[in-house]
């Protein structure tokens, strides 16, 4: 992990310099997390795509301007986070809800694809708000602090957001089994 | 410890400190209900975590571009080597200069018997040489002016030769006219 952040840091000090070789070995270690984010976020492939290259153009563009490169995975997810604000804000009207998934609710065991269905819709019923959450959380690992920084707000924010989220996602995913359980 | 659902998940999220995880343990081993609430997270977490990652459908790569490549300068500003070398240069290069500098205005102190004596020798040989510039001039001119004067006591000769030969001629003429003047008187006288 230490090493990684080291090899990190090395390339960031060489794209700075204009190595665009060292750069693209840095996209190549960030792309999959950042589309995947991005993905799970606006919810639609060619967009997430789209804003995959934005976010590394202008990570690129603006690279002089990180003061800490240990800092570089929230800072990346800073301007992701910006980007598909940016593009749900023009997609989507202020206050309104998430598309509605295609899937009902999970009862029960289910076989893989019927589970992934069922996190995509449990994820889509979620304010965009809450979901970018769970994303930066369960999925890309980032502390509360950090959460914070990339969502520009108090970290008591980011754990209302959270913490209901997970509310939600349990309801759907984990409900309580009728008739007592254990 | 009461059951709190925000320490709950704090805690499922890991984000509590070692020293607040203890209580909660205790109370989870203890509650039958939080312990059921911490189970269902972490169901849900696994099936969150069961949605696979996709792989990006097109590598997102950068080409070498000059408007994105720093310029020139700025390569070597950020070069700390680079720059490092370039100012012990010019450290190098105002030290010689001032060296010199300092060494040129030391130099008519540091040789004032070498300045002597090439100052005699070089006003000797100056006198020689100013007089044997002197010598051939004067003797040059010396030898013009006896020419110019040889020419010029020739052309008076001439020309004193060519007067004297007008004046006896005219003395030689009035003579004859006397002569003939006296000839004429005498012959009047005569006839009278």
């Amino acid at each position: 992990m230490i090493f990684r952040e080291v090899e990190d840091r090395d390339l960031i000090a060489k794209a700075r310099r204009g190595n665009v070789d060292a750069y693209n070995v840095l996209v190549s270690r960030w792309e999959k997390r950042v589309f995947n984010y991005l993905l799970r976020l606006v919810g639609h492939r060619e967009d997430a795509l789209d804003l995959s290259q934005d976010v590394f153009l202008k990570a690129y563009q603006n690279l002089k301007k990180l003061e800490d490169p240990a800092k570089f995975p929230g800072w990346l997810f800073r301007i992701a986070h910006n980007e598909a604000y940016s593009l749900l804000r023009r997609n989507r009207p202020e206050g309104e809800l998430a598309v509605e998934p295609k899937s009902g609710e999970s009862t029960g065991r289910m076989f893989p694809i019927e589970l992934s269905l069922a996190v995509q819709g449990a994820l889509s019923r979620l304010s965009d708000d809450q979901r970018e959450a769970v994303l930066l959380k369960v999925y890309q690992g980032f502390k509360f602090e950090e959460m914070a920084e990339i969502l520009a707000c108090p970290v008591s924010t980011v754990k209302s957001r959270l913490y209901t989220a997970l509310d939600l996602l349990k309801q759907t995913l984990a409900p309580v089994k009728m008739g007592g359980a254990e | 410890m009461n059951c709190s659902s925000e320490d709950l998940k704090a805690y499922f999220l890991g984000e509590l400190s070692s020293r607040d995880k203890a209580p909660v343990e205790d109370h989870v081993r203890a509650c039958h209900s939080c312990r059921e609430e911490l189970e269902r997270l972490k169901l849900t977490r696994t099936a969150l975590l069961a949605l696979e990652e996709e792989e990006v459908p097109r590598r997102i790569s950068f080409v070498s571009d000059k408007v994105f490549e720093p310029r020139w300068y700025e390569t070597i500003w950020r070069s700390g080597p680079a720059m490092g070398f370039a100012s012990a240069v010019i450290l190098a290069a105002a030290i010689l200069a001032h060296a010199f500098t300092v060494q040129g205005f030391e130099r008519p102190a540091a040789a004032p018997v070498t300045t002597t004596v090439d100052t005699a020798q070089i006003e000797q040989r100056i006198e020689r040489e100013v007089s044997a510039r002197l010598d051939a001039a004067e003797a040059k001119q010396s030898a013009e002016f006896a020419k110019v004067l040889d020419a010029t006591e020739k052309r008076f000769e001439t020309r004193r030769q060519a007067d004297l030969a007008t004046v006896q001629q005219a003395a030689k003429y009035y003579e004859m006219k006397m002569s003939r003047w006296e000839v004429a008187l005498n012959d009047a006288r005569a006839g009278q």
